[in-house]
Formats: structure tokens, C-alpha cells, sequence
């Protein structure tokens, strides 16, 4: 019989999984799947100790075990709370958790720069997601945004210490997979930020994977910087014989046409780098940031990005196919003529008509710009009659 | 009434071993060293004595908490890093009494087979680190500290550890990470100190106060102790008071006193300067709930308030407070509560790790706000924005501080919300004045909780 119970039965959101004892109840979440996961924004399965400060993944637990049914009193950070059999779970289904999640969101808005459009995360930003779930669409904060001196912490990655939110996901990267960490957190409360002591410090083979940590634009590639939005670049899975064995050689190119614009690990659903045979495929500095030419590497194919950003969101995941006529756009209708932009438009000459062609246009199809006679007005008929 | 801890405080050199010795001092060692060490928790047990730092949590109750591997050295630290605004009790008993807190510290040491102890002191209290030290050569030049003490086999050293400014590492396991030279960031819990503690060994973390509490047990007894004080709330308990009071000072007191009483008492604290009235008083120091004057002095039962921790919890947050770690302030009826909230929300702000995201936006956030009801350019809906900000930090952190953080500013909000609305209609006329409604110190209708 006590061979038999091996596993934590728990009740997360009204389902109920069996899990490994000692698994926390994030990551029982995530073997379920789907939003009954909550968020988590410093959490990292692979980076030991991490997690329980950003507050994101807070959860109520209903009964605490089959043991003992009583409630706890508060919400609990489910990435840093192990499950206990027949413990019972709300995210999703609580009141309380979403509200305490829509405070903490607020919380991390408030002095966040959300400089979104010029901010080279955008679209694969977990704060972004966040917000979009949690957020609201005001602020009520009234106050200067908190900024803070600029430090250059290095060649490669760029510090945007505005953005941060502090979840020392990065300082963990440098302690568990560099040889040693430079950066750290100076100061306290509001006024806490990452930095190196001495400027320009940061310089070591696997520092590039604290860019891929940092949920929010915080950390970004300086050899990037700038130079794409990410859901122009397309990704696709690569890999190369790297000479550093600690390095896994396995990594996401991100191209636009022929040109290999970042490198970055492979991401899981959670957006947290893939495990090759149990081990995080981290990547060195020489393969992220100096090996930007596809002949540098075996491209394998597409990269599939489940997780539901703005990248994931209509471009690779449940594609969608668009209708054919314009007759299926409008449920069978007819579409109705109101004016012909046609005779109106000086593009194209006046005796051909585009939508008549059945073949491309050509640039013959066009009117020349020095046909082009602005000056001319143009009678505009409405319904042309000869076109039925 | 008698005193346990401060009784000798004030005899001429008590700060000398020798003088400490001649006045009965390390008594309870010699008695202890005798015992068994459980013996020595289950008198601590009998005692009923409470945690003196705050949250008083039952001390022999987390003394036998405290897990016992084998081959894995165990720790007692004592945590004398009092930064509450408000509490200055601890300090009071370090200063003039030092041998008294080593001493109980030897006891505990024994009782929970710690042969490395720490004080991890402010470090702001620096002469006081002077004055232990002393205290602790002497102990040990006279047998009471180093090896063997006396011949019971039992090893024991004391170290005094510095903090470096940070209320935050008055925090139980924050305290434990700045010990260990780390930043000083609460850890998650679990696993709680008794288990993983200092070096991941197990801890027991004590107030200073609680730690010389121990000296009297022994020396009478568990039961004796217990029969000083009322209910749950056993032995005396240090009263730093401060604020408009005749006598602001450290009191010791046997906590069956009513809190009228201590504040108008010669005894005590001798009433308010002036002829003023009572408006307010934080009962327990900063974070605790402030209290108006008719809610302070009787409870929304109608009985009198006294000065335990069931009496001054009496009506949960809603019409009460909490005994905390006995930081009492009055405020008179000149005092402006919005400003006064703003001054301990400065404080949070500033003493707020950084860790996780509602302390360390929050408090930044509610000290703007309030800084802008208080200069005249708060708005109506800033209250209630202050009351949903307080309300989506408390209990959603880490450590205690984000409650600490978020109680005061509930409290105030609670009981003296016309005041901040007098703030927002009368734009800039505190500042002119420089108090707030003096109609609180009246007896007013006192709110039933539920």
C-alpha cells in the first residue's frame, strides 16, 4: 500500500493532478497547463532560489492537506510553496488572487517606464503579458516616474535600469552560471537597482544568458539594439559545434531574410530556456553574440512559440487562414460598389482595371508619376455602369 | 508592584561584573547548569513568557521548535536590532544592565545547546557594542563564558555582530542572511529558522527583552513568573514611552495596569504636558495601529483597555491594536495624524528591502500620497486610492514589513478619516496651524467592530 503513494494529489482550480511530493504548486500548475498556470515574472525553474519576491504568482490554498483541510490565512507564492496531498488550489477561480494580482501589476507599472515602442523587448516581454491580463488601461499613479543614472555595465548587454523589476533573475545567472558575478543589487526598496561596481565590469562567456532571463527590457543585446522588432525577425531553431563545452550549441536565430539579427537560447512554454537532456541548454557569449551568419550554423526549422505574446499571438501558433472573396468576408453578401476608387486614383492608368487582370500587375499597369496630374481634377462617377 | 529586569538597573556600577555578581547576578547560570536542558524549556513553558519583539509568539513554545539533528551545530541569536520607531526598550536594558542579557543568554545557550551565540545589534547603538563587549570579557574572566563553564562541561561564546543601519534586518531571517554577511533580504519561509537558520543550521532568533526574561524564571521558577501578570500576558514587559508625556522613559510594568493608568500615572508616564488632551496613541510601536483616544482607553465593549496583549488587541484591527514590541506614543491634541502617518510612511519607504514588488512600489507610493494630502494637494479619491494600496500590500509579502508598512496607514485611514478629509478641503491649512482636528481627544461614538 505505501508503496502505492508516490504522488501529491492536488487540486488546482477544480483540477485535480497527481504530482511528484516536493513539487511546488506553480509547477504543478504548469504540468496542467493553460491558464489555470499563474504568471510568474522572477520565478525560474532552472535558477535555484529564484522566485517569491515579484508576488505575481500569488495563490489562495483552500485546504492545506488532506491531513490538515484549514485554509492558510494568506495567499501564498506558489513557485516557492510545495504541494501537499490533497491540498486544494484557487488561482483563476479566487477573487482574491486576482485582485491581488491586478494590485501587484499596478505595482510593477507604476514607475515602469512602459516605453514599449522603443524598447527592444517588446513582444516578448513578460511584463507586457502581464499587463495585458492584469493591467488596466489608466494609471492612477500621479507621480514622477522613478528614473535612475545610466551605467554602462559592459560591451554586450545594455542596462536599462528603468525597466527592471527587480526579480534577480539575473543575479542568479551570474552566481549559478558564470564563473563569477560583478553585478549585483545596490540600495534598497524604491530605490534598488541592479548594478555592477565597477562600470563596464560585466565580462564573462555565459554573461549573454542574463539578457534571456530578464522578463522585461531591462537587460537587452547591445549587438541588437535597435536594430528589428521581434515579430518582424523570424525564428528558427539552429545549432553548431561550440568549442566551450559548457555551452550547449543549441539556440534560436532570429532572421530577417537571410540575415541572422539575435541569437538567444531556445525558450520553453514559460518562457524559460529548454533542457537538453535534463540540462538548461544555456549558450555562450561566442555563439549569441559573434556567430550572426546562418553559414555559422545547421538551421533545423521553424521555432514554435507557444507562449501567448504579441510574437506567438497570430503569426506561428493556430494560424489562421484568410477568407478568399471578399463575398465570404461579408457572410455571402454581394459586396455593393459605392464609389470607384478606379476613376478617382491616379496610380494606375485609367483604362486598365486592376481587379480585371488575371495575372500580378505589372509596372506598365501604372501610371507613370509624370502622368501623374494632380492638377487635373478628376471627375469621380459613382457606380460605373459599363463595369456590369 | 516588582521589578524582574530593571529592578537593579540603577544600582551604582551595575555594569561591573563585580557589583553584578554581588547583587545576585549569575545565579540563575549556576542553577541552570544543574538542570537538564529540557527541564530548562518546559520551565520557559510554564513561564507563559511571550516574545518581547513584537509579534509575541509563546518562547518556550519556539524554543522546542528548534530542531535537534545530530552532528549539526545549533544557534541562539539574539536580536538586538531595535529600529522600530518608538521602541527604545531594548537599548534602555543593554546599557544599564548588560550582565543581565549575557546572562540570560547563557542560560538560553544551554537550554538550547548553542555553543556560538550572536547579538545582532543595530548599528547605530555603537557605544553599546562597547559596553557588551565589556560585559562579555568579564563573563568570561570569571568563568561564566568560554569552556567549561563552570565545570558543567557546557562551551559557550558570544559574539556581538554589527548591523549596518537597516530596520529590515530586524527581521527574523533577514537578520539571520546580514549575519552571514549577505544582503540583508528576508528569506522565504519555510523552512523557518528552527530548522535552517544562520549557515542553514537550526536558530532560535529572540528579542533581547525575552532573553534577560529568562534570568528571573530561572532564579523563581516558571510558575512563579507565570503568576505575575494576567491571562496569556504573564511576567512584566518593557514600555519604551515617548511623545507628549510628562515622563517619556522605559517603564517596567506588570501588564495588569490599565492603559489610563500608565499614561496619567506618576508612576509612569505623568500625563500629558500642557493640559492637553489625549487624541491618539500607537500602543506597540510604529507599526501597530494607532488608536483614537476613547477606543485607546476603553474598548468598543466598554471595558478599560489594560496594558496586555489580549487587552490591547481587544476588537481586532478594527477597534484595536496590538501590544507589539511596546513602543508607546501619545499624541496630544495638537497633532496632525496625516502628518504623523506620512512621517512613519517615510520611514517604510526608506527601511523597505526592495524584494518583492508591493513594499517596494507601495510604500513609495502611499509616502507620495500622503506628502500630498499633507502640502494641501491631496484629492477626495487619494484616500480611498491610499486604502486600496494599503490593502493589496498587507499580507501580500514576504516578510512582516509590508504589513508594518501597510497597518498604519489603514489605521489612520480607519479612525481618522474626517481628518484627511479636512486635509482636502482646507488645502494648506494644517501646514499654517500645524495640527490636524483637535475634536478626536472628545469622547466620540465608538464604531462596533463587524
Amino acid at each position: 500500500m505505501s508503496e502505492e503513494i508516490k504522488t501529491f494529489k492536488v487540486t488546482i482550480d477544480n483540477i485535480t493532478i497527481d504530482v511528484a511530493p516536493g513539487t511546488t504548486i506553480l509547477n504543478a500548475a504548469r504540468q496542467i497547463g493553460g491558464d489555470v498556470t499563474p504568471p510568474a515574472m522572477c520565478y525560474y525553474s532552472k535558477l535555484e532560489g529564484s522566485g517569491g519576491k515579484c508576488r505575481t504568482c500569488l495563490v489562495e490554498v483552500a485546504a492545506g492537506s488532506t491531513a490538515d483541510p484549514r485554509p492558510m490565512p494568506k495567499l501564498v507564492a506558489s513557485c516557492r510553496t510545495a504541494v501537499m496531498d490533497g491540498m486544494v488550489v484557487k488561482n483563476i477561480t479566487s477573487d482574491k488572487v486576482l485582485d491581488a494580482r491586478n494590485g501587484v501589476v499596478e505595482f510593477l507599472l507604476i514607475n515602469h517606464p512602459l516605453d514599449c515602442p522603443i524598447c527592444d523587448q517588446a513582444g516578448e516581454c513578460h511584463l507586457q503579458d502581464l499587463s495585458y491580463e492584469h493591467g488596466t488601461e489608466g494609471t492612477r499613479y500621479e507621480f514622477k516616474r522613478r528614473t535612475f543614472e545610466k551605467e554602462d555595465i559592459g560591451p554586450l548587454i545594455q542596462l536599462h535600469m528603468t525597466r527592471c523589476i527587480l526579480c534577480y533573475r539575473c543575479t542568479y545567472v551570474a552566481d549559478q552560471i558564470t564563473d563569477k558575478r560583478v553585478h549585483g543589487i545596490l540600495d534598497r526598496g524604491d530605490h534598488a537597482e541592479i548594478s555592477t561596481y565597477i562600470s563596464k565590469a560585466i565580462d564573462n562567456d555565459f554573461s549573454g544568458n542574463m539578457i534571456d532571463v530578464c522578463p522585461v527590457g531591462a537587460l537587452t543585446d547591445k549587438t541588437f539594439r535597435f536594430k528589428n522588432r521581434v515579430w518582424f525577425t523570424k525564428p528558427v531553431d539552429a545549432h553548431r559545434d561550440c568549442e566551450n563545452p559548457k555551452c550547449c550549441g543549441k539556440a534560436t536565430l532570429w532572421l530577417r531574410g537571410d540575415e541572422v539579427y539575435r541569437v538567444t537560447t531556445r525558450t520553453d512554454p514559460w518562457g524559460e530556456v529548454q533542457s537538453f537532456d535534463g540540462k538548461p541548454g544555456w549558450i555562450c557569449n561566442t555563439c549569441r553574440f559573434e556567430k550572426k551568419k546562418t553559414s555559422d550554423w545547421v538551421v533545423e526549422g521553424l521555432t514554435t512559440i507557444s507562449r501567448h505574446s504579441v510574437i506567438g499571438a497570430n503569426k506561428y501558433a493556430k494560424l489562421e487562414m484568410p477568407k478568399d472573396t471578399i463575398k465570404e468576408v461579408l457572410d455571402g453578401r454581394d459586396p455593393k460598389l459605392l464609389m470607384d476608387i478606379h476613376s478617382v486614383s491616379g496610380v494606375n492608368k485609367p483604362e486598365i482595371y486592376l481587379s480585371e487582370l488575371d495575372r500580378p500587375a505589372h509596372i506598365e499597369d501604372f501610371a507613370k508619376p509624370t502622368e501623374h496630374k494632380l492638377d487635373k481634377p478628376v471627375q469621380p462617377s459613382l457606380l460605373n455602369e459599363e463595369k456590369k | 508592584m516588582k521589578k524582574l529586569l530593571l529592578e537593579k538597573a540603577h544600582v551604582e556600577g551595575i555594569r561591573t561584573y563585580e557589583v553584578y555578581r554581588r547583587e545576585g547576578g549569575y545565579r540563575s547560570v549556576e542553577k541552570a547548569l544543574k538542570m537538564a536542558p529540557a527541564d530548562i524549556t518546559e520551565e520557559v513553558k510554564k513561564s507563559g513568557l511571550r516574545g518581547r519583539g513584537g509579534a509575541g509568539f509563546p518562547t518556550g513554545l519556539k524554543w522546542s521548535f528548534l530542531a535537534k539533528p545530530e552532528g549539526i551545530p545549533r544557534h541562539l541569536v539574539v536580536n538586538a536590532d531595535e529600529s522600530e520607531p518608538g521602541t527604545f526598550k531594548d537599548r534602555y536594558l543593554m546599557e544599564f544592565i548588560p550582565h543581565l542579557l549575557i546572562e540570560g543568554m547563557v542560560v538560553s545557550s544551554f537550554a538550547l545547546g548553542s555553543n556560538v551565540s550572536y547579538i545582532y545589534i543595530r548599528g547605530e547603538y555603537a557605544w553599546i557594542v562597547d559596553i557588551l563587549e565589556e560585559a562579555i570579557a568579564e563573563a568570561k574572566q570569571n568563568g561564566f563564558l568560554g569552556k567549561n563553564i563552570l565545570d558543567s562541561g557546557f562551551d559557550c561564546e558570544i559574539y556581538v555582530h554589527r548591523g549596518a543601519g537597516a530596520y529590515i534586518c530586524g527581521e527574523e531571517t533577514a537578520l539571520l542572511e546580514s549575519l552571514e554577511g549577505k544582503r540583508g533580504n528576508p528569506r522565504i519561509k519555510p523552512p523557518f529558522p528552527a530548522v535552517k537558520g544562520v549557515w542553514e543550521r537550526p536558530t532560535v532568533v529572540n528579542n533581547v527583552e525575552t532573553i534577560a526574561a529568562v534570568v528571573p524564571i530561572i532564579n523563581d521558577g516558571g510558575e512563579e513568573y507565570a503568576k505575575i501578570g494576567v491571562g496569556k500576558s504573564t511576567g512584566t514587559k518593557l514600555i519604551s514611552a515617548c511623545g507628549n508625556i510628562n515622563k517619556p522613559g522605559v517603564f517596567e510594568i506588570d501588564m495588569t495596569i490599565s492603559v489610563e493608568e500608565f499614561i496619567y500615572s506618576d508612576e509612569y508616564c505623568g500625563g500629558i504636558p500642557n493640559g492637553k488632551k489625549l487624541k491618539a496613541c500607537i500602543p506597540g510601536g510604529s507599526s501597530v495601529p494607532i488608536l483614537p483616544a476613547n477606543l485607546l482607553l476603553t474598548t468598543a465593549k466598554g471595558e478599560k483597555r489594560m496594558m496586555n496583549y489580549e487587552s490591547l488587541s481587544d476588537g481586532g484591527f478594527a477597534t484595536g491594536s496590538m501590544m507589539g514590541s511596546g513602543g508607546f506614543i501619545v499624541l496630544d491634541e495638537d497633532q496632525c495624524v496625516v502628518r504623523h502617518t506620512y512621517t512613519l510612511a517615510r520611514f517604510y519607504r526608506h527601511e523597505s528591502c526592495g524584494q518583492c514588488s508591493p513594499c517596494r512600489e507601495g510604500t513609495g507610493w502611499m509616502e507620495k500620497i500622503l506628502l500630498n494630502i499633507e502640502n494641501g494637494k491631496g484629492k477626495k479619491s487619494d484616500i480611498d486610492l491610499l486604502w486600496d494600496i494599503q490593502r493589496r500590500i498587507e499580507g501580500n509579502t514576504i516578510c512582516p514589513l509590508g504589513d508594518a508598512a501597510a497597518w498604519p496607514v489603514a489605521a489612520a485611514i480607519r479612525h481618522f478619516r474626517d481628518e484627511f478629509e479636512w486635509h482636502v478641503q482646507n488645502p494648506g491649512e494644517c501646514l499654517k496651524r500645524n495640527f490636524g482636528l483637535a475634536h478626536y481627544a472628545d469622547a466620540i461614538h465608538v464604531p462596533v467592530a463587524g
